[in-house]
């Protein structure tokens, strides 16, 4: 195809909106109702790895060193978890006054009931360790129990499958939704522009008698209908974020931005929704056009 | 030089449309191709232009065998063959000047001498005058008019038409066979199918006659129903 060619159909393809706007109104309305769709599932897929990725890296892991433990023992359970960066995000040691201090803490008023408490006889010394991933949580305790001087380790063994299993779910249930609807959007969008092609079929078997290429005939459709895409894309990304930063506002707005269950803000949602939209808005316009034709060219 | 060598056609449906068809057609001639509703001519038509393959046997254009050209090659092949049909087929969308334009769009002519190829064929149909009209508003001579200068605009070596004056008037069907008539003398090879029996016997052109999918005459100068100066006994025969 020559260029002149080809600025010919990039041109027929925007005067093609404007041929049949009734057609055009209805194809961006139809792809920007599932790239809605599609948004609300990526920004809840999005939070919901956020949060699990938050509660997951909560201290679900407390390891209790022996009372006559051994600063040896201690330096060495530090020295294993400073150098798995793979596994361990975080950990702090905590020594018995400062346990003693935490509970004095979280008994609040009641607290003077362990003024007299000899923390040296009874607390021992502790880790806190949060994991990269709550998957690695086996592992990392059969390491762990094997050192020296441990006594016990104890996890949130339940709460460490079920993070587990949930994050599978969201990841897994987001990829099934986003197929599901980047199939029945393609099929919608297809018969819609099916109309319009239909009405245009005579014009498409007179090019195709004078000699114009199957991609000649279809490359304005394409690009009318990556056109119609787009439009639907931004229009979509713009209610998405409108949407969302309003909801987003009402239920932070108690809420410390620093918690587990903090949801993220548009701001780090923003350019991957819109390129979601984009992408998944050209494709289908695009493609849906292109397959409508097909039927019309065959002479 | 068009070539048929013993093709046969049988559509889907069963149906025999040609059965063992062989002619020549050369370069610069004008040929007639008439039968009844049926018999097969049409079929001739959609073979030279790839709409459909022979179930059997060869079509050559210019040596080239048409009947087994792959499918990306058929636009090029059209575009050096100029279409005419009875119902005009053209874009209700565009303007005349456009609908024109449009043959030479496709194959990438430069602006400039598209403006001026398409002018220069409006005026040898004589609708100069029209070019910013829409096929709605003209008559169904100019209408046809209109779809012969766009099978002139790449300058084809052959122009097929089928039934090119199936829709129009005596008075408007002579005008029409008149500029065919202009271009052949030009060069360009025309081959026709007509039931216009008035026209076929008044031109006096090469007949090709179809019946049953079989070529039952090929004459040269000769009328629709018989050479005219054939024997009569041959044309009691026919």
């Amino acid at each position: 195809m020559s260029i002149r060619a080809f600025t010919n159909s990039i041109r027929e393809g925007f005067q093609g909106i404007l041929r049949h706007p009734l057609v055009t109104i209805a194809s961006i309305t139809t792809i920007l109702l599932m790239l809605l769709l599609m948004s609300v599932f990526v920004i809840f897929s999005a939070d919901a790895r956020y949060i699990m990725k938050n509660v997951g890296q909560q201290p679900p892991i407390e390891l209790y060193m022996k009372l006559d433990g051994t600063e040896a023992e201690r330096t060495a359970v530090s020295n294993y978890l400073a150098g798995d960066t793979q596994q361990v995000l975080y950990f702090k040691l905590a020594s018995p006054e400062e346990n003693y201090n935490e509970f004095k803490t979280n008994l609040g008023d009641s607290s003077s009931i362990l003024d007299n408490f000899d923390y040296n006889q009874y607390l021992p010394y502790t880790f806190h360790i949060q994991l990269v991933n709550p998957a690695y949580a086996d592992e990392v305790v059969m390491h762990l129990e094997a050192f020296p001087g441990v006594n016990k380790v104890m996890q949130e063994r339940q709460v460490m499958v079920f993070l587990t299993q949930a994050t599978q779910w969201v990841n897994v249930g987001t990829a099934v939704a986003f197929c599901v609807l980047f199939m029945i959007s393609l099929f919608i969008i297809s018969n819609m522009v099916r109309i319009s092609v239909y009405s245009r079929a005579t014009e498409i078997t007179i090019m195709k008698y004078i000699g114009a290429t199957n991609a000649y005939i279809r490359l304005p459709y394409i690009i009318e209908g990556a056109i119609v895409g787009l439009v639907s894309a931004v229009c979509a990304w713009g209610i998405t974020y409108i949407a969302y930063s309003r909801i987003f506002k009402i239920l932070m707005a108690k809420i410390d931005p620093g918690s587990f269950y903090a949801l993220l803000p548009m701001s780090s949602l923003s350019n991957g929704i819109l390129l979601v939209c984009a992408f998944c808005g050209i494709l289908i316009g695009a493609f849906g056009s292109g397959v409508s034709v097909r039927k019309y060219i065959q002479v | 030089m068009i070539r048929f060598d013993n093709v046969y056609k049988t559509y889907k449906t069963g149906t025999d449309a040609l059965r063992g068809v062989s002619f020549k057609v050369e370069d610069g001639e004008f040929v007639f191709i008439i039968g009844k509703s049926g018999s097969g001519k049409s079929t001739i038509i959609k073979l030279m232009t790839c709409e459909e393959r022979p179930t059997q046997g060869s079509v050559y254009i210019d040596h080239f065998a048409v009947s087994r050209m792959a499918r990306p090659l058929v636009p090029v092949l059209r575009r050096h063959v100029g279409m005419i049909f009875q119902d005009f087929r053209l874009i209700e969308s565009k303007n005349i000047f456009e609908n024109i334009a449009f043959a030479g769009e496709i194959v990438g002519m430069p602006r400039k001498k598209l403006v001026q190829t398409v002018d220069i064929v409006l005026s040898v149909v004589g609708l100069r005058n029209k070019a910013s009209a829409f096929p709605q508003e003209l008559s169904g001579g100019e209408q046809q008019r209109v779809a012969i200068a766009r099978a002139m605009v790449n300058d084809p070596k052959l122009i097929l038409a089928d039934e090119p004056t199936g829709n129009l008037d005596p008075l408007t069907s002579e005008a029409i066979m008149a500029l065919l008539e202009e271009i052949n003398r030009n060069g360009t090879t025309v081959v026709i199918c007509t039931h216009d029996s008035n026209l076929v016997d008044r031109m006096k052109k090469r007949v090709i006659e179809i019946a049953d999918g079989s070529i039952v005459r090929d004459d040269m100068d000769s009328g629709y129903t018989c050479a005219i100066d054939a024997p009569q006994e041959q044309c009691e025969e026919i």
